[in-house]
């Protein structure tokens, strides 16, 4: 009943008045740069991240040996310096993005395709079967977290399965959640209706009236979410979640770093630095997407 | 909403009334279908941390007794704390307890796991409470500010702060707040806790610096979040065009009206991130030393201390429900669509 | 222009701006620590024993906040009565404070007595005779006599608790008069007064008011005859303790009040002494941090006495092979270790025992230095090898690992990682395939706490060593009274160690304590050897200069 407009509302995926105003103000052409701008840094990023250490002169972020421990910034072959163990930082602030970046895009990929179906399939069916799987995710939603996520660490081990795992328990029930409320608004519009008057199966229904109305909205929020997961990444491996050492993560070099901060607190900066560009950029993006999509 | 058009002249129509208005109010109806199904959920939160609990290595027992422990010496102590038993039995005797609320004692320390949340949960709450009264008392005025000159220059400042604010991890900010005002500046402590019977200023001067970590980032959720319900008002409520056209300056419409609307809607979101908020309170809690339910889940976990770790999931699950009830009858009362009539089920 | 493009160029000059400040910063404040590091006037180095200020003499008064690293010192989960503390070893500054001690450990390595006078063996060691300090009372009034010395003893011994010492069967404890207990054993025991140090038999709580508690409120506000008395208890977070006003030792405690709060790591524990939270920090150990810590407080090394050494399996493949052990002893190259992670700090060593410790010698002969070649041609001739290696999950530790594996992979050796929390590290064990662990052996008495019979005795199950040969040498260094005839006993059992190539040494690894200026103690800013693994000042003797 009242799940419908406080889940979408609070995901901050039902669109702004204001926002709406002034991209219908402004013109396609102006709304169209508040999503061109964050989206060049976004992909600025993952290019950085992903494609750069592959034809670029960037050395392997595990490969160092203690002889080059702790070197200073601006090194000769390491102009951002080292860590204890040899490796360059530079290389461990572009892996460790790149690692960041996939965590976060696989869990909210998992959350989308399953969140969104579990979410479109409960509001479909409607009824007792709903309230079950509402119940249920109830149940996942009001477990803890942090229990879970020191369960999977201690139990089967840090690693960055675990930790897509472990985030994916955030991420699907509340996709879930912003699916059903979308399908539930869906449901009841004329054609919605007529097509099941009409006889069509389930499966057409959703790839072809309920998924084009809903998964703007879920993407958006996907997008929005990218930010938190990030950053949950990072919480997950100050309790010994996270990507395992010596691969890095921004998570995990935050982590490892602040033990030491007081004396090479560029462990901890430079990828707290690089993790709040990221997801700004990140955000900017979703809003923008957002503010375009809710003035159509 | 209620069928009040009963008449209640005669006594037993009167008791039928009170009755029928009862069973007829679609809110409490509500509530009451919500609180039932509540049960299984606990049930079900319950039962799987114990699961999870179960499954990892190492018990209560070897944890106390450490390294060098011989397998007879944590025999003998799995023995007597009953950690022998089948994992069922445990369960079904921690529940036909904790019903009767004998949530039972610590394994390691032997404190019953009731005083231990009578005393970690009031220093969590006023943790999350300061987070929540800095987040608050600052997002309504800055959000009023904001809405009063769209696109302005505090209205642009504003935004961009809040979007920087949003974006940095909450532990990162520990760590410079730390950084900044404790070491550099020494103007506040870097950890630990006071309680507040000994002292209350320095009480509050111990959690300033935990409660800002937690409270920037929703300080800044808030603003924008505030900002934007305000705006929608502003632009599209019938009662506002009234108002301006009446002569009533903007600003009182804002602050009269308009902000009594919109708090409805930010307490609604408050309820709802309860949930979340408590998993970032542990981190935080860890870095300051401040000793309340998180870190004590955190130890708990570490000693395997089974009796302590369900007591502590079973009243977060209680709160996350209860909040997300709230949230949920709150925002059906007070949602426009539902106050003006329109039918959505 | 739009408010959309505008808000994102702000944002992103913000962004750059908090990059540049953030940079600045980090380059800032690692110059402003190098700089005042090189014009710190105390020592650096090893050991810094008499630096300015450490050796005035306290003047009574004042309040003293001690902080202590979580989830080790810093946790007593089980709360402090002897009997049940199964944090014990680690809890020792509580336990003093508040019980006292039989006896301690002072300066020079010497066994000092504190409540108790002396310690004498007879009958070849199989029985001691303990005799107190008369007139003894607790706090609450009560006598501590023999009376309640045998009382708890016996209760320590009977508890499922590996507080305990390990001592050969007890036949009788007695108290043949008030002041004197007497304890016999099936074996000879040379190591018991040592043994005493690190086990509850050192504290003794007041029969009385453990009777009149119970033991559940006893364990929290323990009554003992220390020289601190317990006001409030947090367990696992702050203990604030203030002086016993009936403190057998006259002018002592100098320190009105004494409060013990755990801290999350050392890094957490700079900035709390920093920001003036805190005036003591006992048993910092990040290396990379005692510069930072050197140059805004008094920072003493204490002498380090369990060195980490390389446990390997001879139950289970690869190692059952001694070709193999071999390669790992040729590989490895501590000093190496020493001079990258530690900056030198550390002593390499070829035994059990360490600088710090009793019985220490630097040379075994027959020990494997590195030779890189030899290592190579021996993991051909064997066929190569790969290693499942593995350790207590910590961030020293975490770069130790990495740093061994590196050197081992020169040498054709293949290696994998993992860490593991207290109950993983078990369970590794507990599958007896196992192949090698780092971990640390020894303590400042072999055969006192986390020792030597721990990782090689044949029945240990943590062992990795099935030689009733060695077994012999380890036992007969504890059933030996005379101390020059266990020094001749261990020495063999190093050399015996080294001759079969049970597993390399490396160093062990030092703590420092630290005080803010104007803070002195013996152990605090003098030179003690750690019992087990951190030095506990003697508090009652600590206290503010000026």
């Amino acid at each position: 009943m009242a799940d419908l407009p406080s889940d979408l509302v609070v995901a901050g995926v039902a669109p702004r008045a204001d926002e709406a105003a002034a991209a219908k103000l402004g013109g396609r052409w102006r709304g169209s740069l508040g999503v061109i701008v964050p989206a060049v840094m976004v992909a600025f990023i993952f290019g950085l991240c992903f494609i750069w250490p592959l034809i670029g002169p960037v050395p392997s972020p595990t490969g160092g040996t203690i002889l080059d421990s702790n070197l200073a910034a601006f090194s000769s072959g390491h102009f951002l310096g080292t860590d204890a163990v040899g490796n360059d930082e530079w290389a461990r602030l572009l892996y460790g993005g790149r690692a960041s970046l996939e965590i976060a895009l696989a869990v909210q990929a998992i959350g989308l395709v399953l969140g969104g179906l579990i979410g479109a399939v409960a509001a479909y069916l409607g009824g007792l079967r709903d309230a079950t799987i509402m119940r249920l995710l109830d149940v996942v939603i009001a477990f803890p977290g942090l229990v879970l996520a020191v369960a999977i660490a201690q139990g089967l081990g840090p690693s960055k399965l675990h930790t897509i795992w472990a985030l994916c328990f955030f991420s699907v029930p509340a996709t879930a959640r912003i699916a059903r409320a979308a399908t539930l608004r869906v449901r009841e519009q004329t054609f919605m209706v007529a097509a099941r008057l009409s006889g069509t199966s389930f499966p057409r229904m959703l790839l072809g009236h309920i998924a084009p109305n809903v998964v703007p909205q879920l993407l958006t929020y996907a997008l929005l979410g990218m930010g938190i997961i990030m950053i949950l990444e990072g919480a997950l491996s100050f309790v010994g979640l996270g990507v395992p050492p010596p691969a890095p993560s921004w998570g995990n070099m935050i982590a490892q770093g602040q033990s030491t901060l007081s004396a090479q607190p560029r462990y901890v900066f430079l990828p707290s630095a690089a993790l709040f560009i990221t997801v700004v950029s990140l955000n900017l993006l979703g809003e923008g997407l957002r503010s375009r999509w809710g003035a159509q | 909403m209620s069928s009040t058009s009963a008449p209640l002249s005669t006594p037993l129509a009167a008791r039928a009334g009170w009755g029928a208005r009862l069973a007829g109010s679609p809110t409490l109806r509500f509530i009451v279908r919500r609180l039932l199904a509540a049960i299984p959920v606990l049930l079900g939160v319950t039962f799987l941390s114990f699961v999870v609990m179960n499954s990892l290595p190492g018990d209560a027992a070897q944890e106390l007794l450490g390294a060098q422990a011989t397998p007879s010496e944590i025999h003998q102590l799995q023995v007597k704390l009953g950690l022998d038993q089948p994992f069922l039995t445990r369960y079904w005797d921690w529940l036909h307890n904790a019903v009767i609320g004998h949530l039972g004692h610590s394994l390691s320390s032997g404190q019953s796991v009731g005083s231990i949340l009578v005393s970690d949960l009031p220093v969590t709450f006023e943790l999350v409470a300061l987070a929540f009264l800095f987040s608050l008392v600052l997002a309504v005025p800055i959000a009023l500010l904001c809405a009063r000159k769209p696109n302005g220059v505090t209205d642009r400042l504003s935004m961009m702060f809040s979007m920087a604010g949003l974006s940095i991890a909450p532990y990162v900010l520990a760590l410079l707040l730390v950084f900044v005002f404790a070491v550099k500046l020494n103007v506040l402590p870097a950890i630990g806790w006071v309680p507040p019977g000994q002292s209350l200023s320095q009480n509050i001067e111990h959690l300033i610096l935990p409660a800002v970590s937690i409270g920037l980032g929703l300080l800044c959720f808030y603003t924008r979040l505030l900002r934007a319900d305000l705006l929608e008002q502003m632009q599209g409520e019938d009662y506002v065009v009234t108002a301006r056209a009446k002569g009533v300056r903007p600003w009182r419409v804002l602050t009269r009206h308009a902000l009594r609307n919109s708090l409805f809607g930010l307490i609604t979101v408050v309820a709802l991130n309860l949930g979340t908020l408590l998993g970032f309170t542990v981190v935080i809690e860890d870095i300051f030393g401040i000793p309340g339910i998180g870190h004590e889940l955190l130890q708990a976990i570490d000693n395997r201390d089974v009796p302590v770790i369900e007591g502590i999931v079973f009243v977060f699950a209680v709160i996350v429900v209860l909040s997300n009830l709230a949230a949920d009858v709150l925002y059906s009362v007070l949602d426009p669509r539902i106050r003006y009539g329109r039918p959505t089920e | 222009m739009s408010d959309a493009i505008r808000l994102s160029r702000l944002a992103a000059i913000a962004a750059c701006l908090f990059l540049i400040a953030a940079v600045v910063s980090a380059c800032g404040s690692s110059k402003s620590s190098s700089t005042s590091a090189s014009s710190a006037s105390s020592s650096s180095g090893t050991t810094s024993s008499s630096s300015s200020g450490a050796t005035g003499t306290p003047k009574p008064g004042g309040s003293l906040t001690v902080l202590e690293l979580g989830g080790y010192a810093g946790a007593w989960p089980t709360g402090l009565d002897p009997a049940t503390n199964v944090n014990g070893a680690a809890d020792q500054d509580q336990m003093n404070s508040i019980f006292g001690q039989l006896f301690q450990l002072a300066e020079g390595s010497k066994l000092v007595p504190d409540l108790a006078n002396s310690a004498t063996p007879s009958a070849g060691g199989k029985t001691w005779t303990i005799a107190l300090h008369p007139g003894l009372k607790f706090s609450d009034g009560t006598p501590l006599d023999a009376a309640a010395v045998v009382s708890n003893w016996k209760r320590d011994l009977a508890s499922p608790c590996t507080c305990k010492p390990i001592l050969p069967p007890v036949k009788s404890i007695t108290a043949p008069n008030p002041t004197t207990v007497q304890i016999s054993m099936a074996a000879p025991d040379g190591a018991f007064q040592n043994q005493l140090l690190v086990a509850n038999l050192n504290w003794i709580a007041s029969p009385t008011a453990l009777k009149k508690m119970g033991e559940q409120a006893f364990k929290l506000m323990p009554v003992g005859a220390g020289p601190f008395m317990v006001v409030s208890d947090t367990l696992s977070n702050t203990l604030v303790l203030k002086k016993n006003p009936s403190y057998w030792q006259s002018g002592r405690p100098y320190l009105d009040n004494l409060t013990f709060k755990a801290t999350a790591d050392d890094e957490a524990a700079l900035e709390a002494l920093q920001s003036g939270g805190a005036q003591a920090y006992d048993g910092m150990a990040t290396p990379s941090l005692v510069s930072t810590y050197k140059s805004h407080f008094t920072t003493t090394e204490q002498p380090a006495t369990s060195p980490y050494d390389i446990q390997l399996n001879t139950a289970a493949p690869p190692f059952n092979n001694i070709k193999a052990r071999q390669a790992i002893y040729y590989a490895t190259d501590g000093a190496l270790i020493d001079q990258k992670l530690f900056g030198n700090q550390f002593q390499v060593v070829q035994g059990f025992t360490a600088p710090g410790g009793l019985f220490y010698y630097p040379n075994v002969p027959g020990y494997l230095t590195y030779d890189l070649n030899k290592a190579k041609s021996l993991v051909k001739e064997i066929g190569g090898l790969n290693v499942n290696f593995f350790t207590l999950g910590s961030p020293v530790n975490q770069n130790f690992m990495v740093a061994l594996q590196q050197l081992w992979k020169q040498a054709g050796i293949n290696t994998s990682i993992h860490l593991y929390s207290l109950a993983g590290l078990i369970q590794q064990f507990d599958t007896k395939t196992w192949q090698a662990a780092l971990q640390t052996a020894g303590a400042w008495d072999p055969a006192a706490g986390v020792g030597l019979g721990f990782r090689f005795l044949s029945q240990s199950p943590f062992s990795g060593v099935h030689d009733p040969k060695l077994d012999a040498l380890i036992l007969g260094g504890q059933g030996v009274v005379d101390p020059s005839g266990r020094d001749k006993v261990y020495q063999q059992a190093a050399q015996y160690i080294a001759k079969n190539a049970y597993g390399p040494f490396l160093f062990p690894l030092a703590s420092w304590n630290v005080a803010q200026h104007g803070v002195v103690g013996p152990g605090l800013t003098t030179v003690i050897p750690s019992v087990v693994v951190n030095t506990p000042p003697l508090w009652q003797s600590v206290g503010y200069t000026k």
